[in-house]
C-alpha cells in the first residue's frame, strides 16, 4: 500500500528533478524493478563513463530498503565482482543506517558520492582495498581501465558494451585477479586464459604509452 | 348457473379476497380469482391446486385445503411488502408531484418509492430532499433522508402531502442559512484538509495552518457564529502560542463578524488560502508513503522537534518504528526515533 503511493511520487520526482549525474526509470512499467544510470564522477577515474544500476524496489518498501546494484563492472573497494555496493544505507538497523526518510534518489546520490569517495575501511573487495590504500596512482589506472573497457559513454569506443551475463562478471573477476597475482592465472580456463593474455597485452601497452 | 362465491382468507393479519366460480356446479373446473398478492404467493403451487379441487368433495373443503397451502407457502416463502400498489396510490402521487412541480423531482425509483425532490435556498445553494413514501401513503408520514447538519423531522400537520413536507424542508433550510454561510467562507478561503469532499451535513473542519499544523473546528449549526470548539494538530510549539492566543483573546469574539475573521482575529494568524499558497506547500504529506491520503487516513503525527515538524501517518509510523529494532515498545507506548532528524518521537501503538 506505502509502496504504491510512495513509488508513484519518487518516480514524478525522479522525472521532473532527478539528482545531479543520476537518471533513473522503471524497467517493464512496473514499480517493482527500476533502472538507473550514475555518470562517472569528474576528477575520478570514473570520469567520462556511465555506468548501469539494477534496482529492486521490495514489497515492504520503504519499510525496507531497496536493492541496487551495478550492472556495470566497477573497479572499487566497495563494489563487489557481482555488482553488490557495501553502503550503511543500503541495509536495514541495527547494522545500516536505512530509514524511510531516505529515497531512491538520495541513495543514488550516495552512490554517486561513494564512487568519488571510496570507504576503504570498510571493503568487499580487500585486494582493491589495499592497492587503493598503498598504491592510489595503480588503483586509479586500474579504474580508470575498467570504466574505459566497461563503461565508455556512447560518443565512445562501442565495441566494449557494458557486459551483460554472469559469465562475463565471473570473466572480469579472473581478469582483476590476474591483474594482482598472476598465478592464479593457471586456474582460470582456456578461454579466460586467452582473454586474459589480450588484456595483459593491451595493459601492457598501455604502460608503455603513459 | 353460476354459483359465485366471495370468501375471505384470512393469514397472518393478512386478508385476501377470492373469487371461486363453478360453472358446473362441480369443483373439478371450479375457476379461481383472487388478488394479485395471493396469486403471487401461490405462483408455482397451481398443481397442488388443482389436485385439491380434485380431491375436495365441498367447498367449504377445498376453503380449508387452501387455508393449509397459503399457510405452508407463507412460511417457505416471504411475506414481502408488495411491490405494487393499488392505483390509487399512484394517481394521488401524480396529483401530489404535479402539486410541488414536476420540475423539483431530480430522481424516482422504479418502484416510486423513493424520491428525490431538489430545493434551492435563498443563498442559491442546491439541497435535496430524499422521501421513502410508505405503502400506505399518505395516510402513513414518509421518512426522510437529508443532508442537513441536524436531523429533519417532519411534522405532519394534519396532512402527509409531499407540498407539505417539501414547505417545511424549505423552511428548515432557512434556519441553516447562517450555518451554511460560514461553512463556504471556510470553505473557499482556507484548505480544508478534512472532510475532502464537505457535505452539506458535515460541521467539522479541518484547517491548514502553516508548518504541518492544522485546526480542527466543530460548528454549532444553530448558533454559527458562537466559538466553535477547537482542536489544534501538530507539533506543540506551533500549537501552544495558537491555544495561548485562543485563551487571550476570548473576549474579542464578535457575534456579529463571521466565523473566519473571528477565527483569524482570535488566534492572530491569516490562514494559509487557496488564493496565496498551494496545498503542496502545506507539505501535510506523510514523510513515509509520501501521500496526504492512504486509505482514507490523513497525517495525523508530526515530530515534535521545531525544526522538522515532519508529519506521518498513524499506520506508516507504527509500522516503521516496528521494523526499527532500535526502538521499543512498553506499556502501548512506542518509543523511536524520527525518521527524518532523528530526534526520540513516541505515539500510541495502534489497537489492532
Amino acid at each position: 500500500m506505502q509502496r504504491t503511493a510512495r513509488m508513484k511520487r519518487e518516480l514524478q520526482q525522479l522525472e521532473q528533478s532527478p539528482p545531479h549525474g543520476v537518471s533513473c526509470w522503471m524497467k517493464n512499467d512496473s514499480i517493482e524493478q527500476l533502472e538507473a544510470q550514475i555518470v562517472g564522477p569528474t576528477g575520478t577515474p570514473y570520469e567520462g563513463g556511465i555506468f548501469q544500476l539494477e534496482i529492486d524496489v521490495p514489497e515492504r518498501y520503504p519499510f525496507e530498503p531497496p536493492k541496487i546494484r551495478f550492472v556495470t563492472p566497477v573497479y572499487h573497494p566497495n563494489i563487489d565482482n557481482a555488482g553488490r555496493i557495501c553502503l550503511d544505507s543500503l541495509k536495514m538497523p541495527p547494522k545500516g543506517a536505512w530509514k524511510p526518510a531516505l529515497n531512491i534518489s538520495t541513495l543514488l546520490t550516495s552512490i554517486h558520492l561513494l564512487l568519488s569517495e571510496a570507504n576503504p575501511d570498510d571493503p568487499l573487495m580487500t585486494d582493491i582495498a589495499t592497492e587503493f590504500q598503498s598504491n592510489r596512482q595503480l588503483f586509479e589506472k586500474h579504474a580508470r581501465e575498467w570504466t574505459d573497457k566497461y563503461a565508455p559513454s556512447q560518443s565512445q569506443d562501442k565495441e566494449n558494451q557494458p557486459p551483460k551475463e554472469k559469465t562475463e562478471i565471473n570473466d572480469k573477476a579472473s581478469t582483476s585477479d590476474n591483474i594482482f597475482t598472476s598465478n592464479k592465472a593457471s586456474t582460470s580456463n582456456e578461454m579466460s586464459g586467452k582473454h586474459t593474455h589480450a588484456e595483459q597485452q593491451t595493459h601492457a601497452k598501455k604502460i608503455k604509452l603513459g | 348457473m353460476h354459483l359465485l362465491n366471495k370468501v375471505t382468507t384470512v393469514f397472518q393479519g393478512q386478508e385476501f379476497y377470492i373469487a371461486i366460480e363453478l360453472p358446473n356446479r362441480s369443483l373439478q373446473q371450479a375457476k379461481i380469482c383472487c388478488d394479485w398478492r395471493l396469486k403471487s404467493l401461490l405462483t408455482g403451487y397451481e398443481h397442488l391446486l388443482e389436485q385439491r379441487l380434485q380431491q375436495s368433495t365441498t367447498l367449504a373443503g377445498f376453503m380449508e385445503e387452501l387455508k393449509t397451502i397459503v399457510e405452508r407457502v407463507g412460511q417457505d416463502g416471504d411475506m414481502s411488502p408488495a411491490s405494487v400498489a393499488s392505483p390509487r396510490f399512484y394517481s394521488h402521487l401524480l396529483e401530489e408531484l404535479a402539486e410541488v412541480g414536476w420540475e423539483r423531482l431530480s430522481f424516482i425509483d422504479a418502484n416510486f418509492r423513493w424520491l428525490h425532490l431538489e430545493a434551492k435556498d435563498s443563498c442559491d445553494r442546491r439541497h435535496v430532499l430524499k422521501i421513502h413514501l410508505h405503502e400506505q401513503h399518505p395516510e402513513v408520514a414518509p421518512d426522510c433522508v437529508t443532508e442537513l447538519p441536524l436531523p429533519f423531522h417532519f411534522i405532519s400537520t394534519g396532512s402527509n402531502s409531499l407540498k407539505n413536507l417539501f414547505s417545511q424542508f424549505k423552511q428548515c433550510l432557512e434556519q441553516y442559512k447562517e450555518f451554511w454561510d460560514a461553512m463556504d467562507e471556510i470553505d473557499s478561503s482556507t484548505w480544508v484538509l478534512e472532510p475532502e469532499k464537505p457535505t452539506r451535513s458535515a460541521t467539522v473542519r479541518r484547517i491548514a495552518l502553516v508548518n504541518n499544523a492544522s485546526l480542527q473546528i466543530e460548528v454549532n449549526p444553530v448558533q454559527p457564529t458562537v466559538l466553535p470548539k477547537c482542536t489544534f494538530l501538530g507539533a506543540d510549539h506551533v500549537t501552544s502560542p495558537l491555544k495561548g492566543n485562543l485563551c487571550k483573546n476570548l473576549h474579542h469574539w464578535r457575534s456579529a463578524v463571521s466565523l473566519l475573521d473571528n477565527l483569524q482575529n482570535v488566534l492572530e494568524v491569516t490562514f494559509p488560502s487557496p488564493a496565496n499558497t498551494k496545498k503542496e506547500d502545506l507539505s501535510v504529506e506523510c514523510g513515509i508513503c509520501y501521500a496526504y491520503r492512504l486509505a482514507g487516513c490523513v497525517p495525523e503525527l508530526t515530530c515534535d522537534d521545531s525544526r522538522c515538524c515532519q508529519t506521518y501517518h498513524r499506520d506508516c509510523l507504527y509500522e516503521w518504528l516496528r521494523s526499527d529494532p532500535t526502538s521499543r515498545l512498553s506499556f502501548n507506548m512506542v518509543f523511536g526515533e524520527c525518521p527524518y532528524c532523528s530526534k526520540p518521537i513516541t505515539m500510541k501503538a495502534p489497537n489492532k
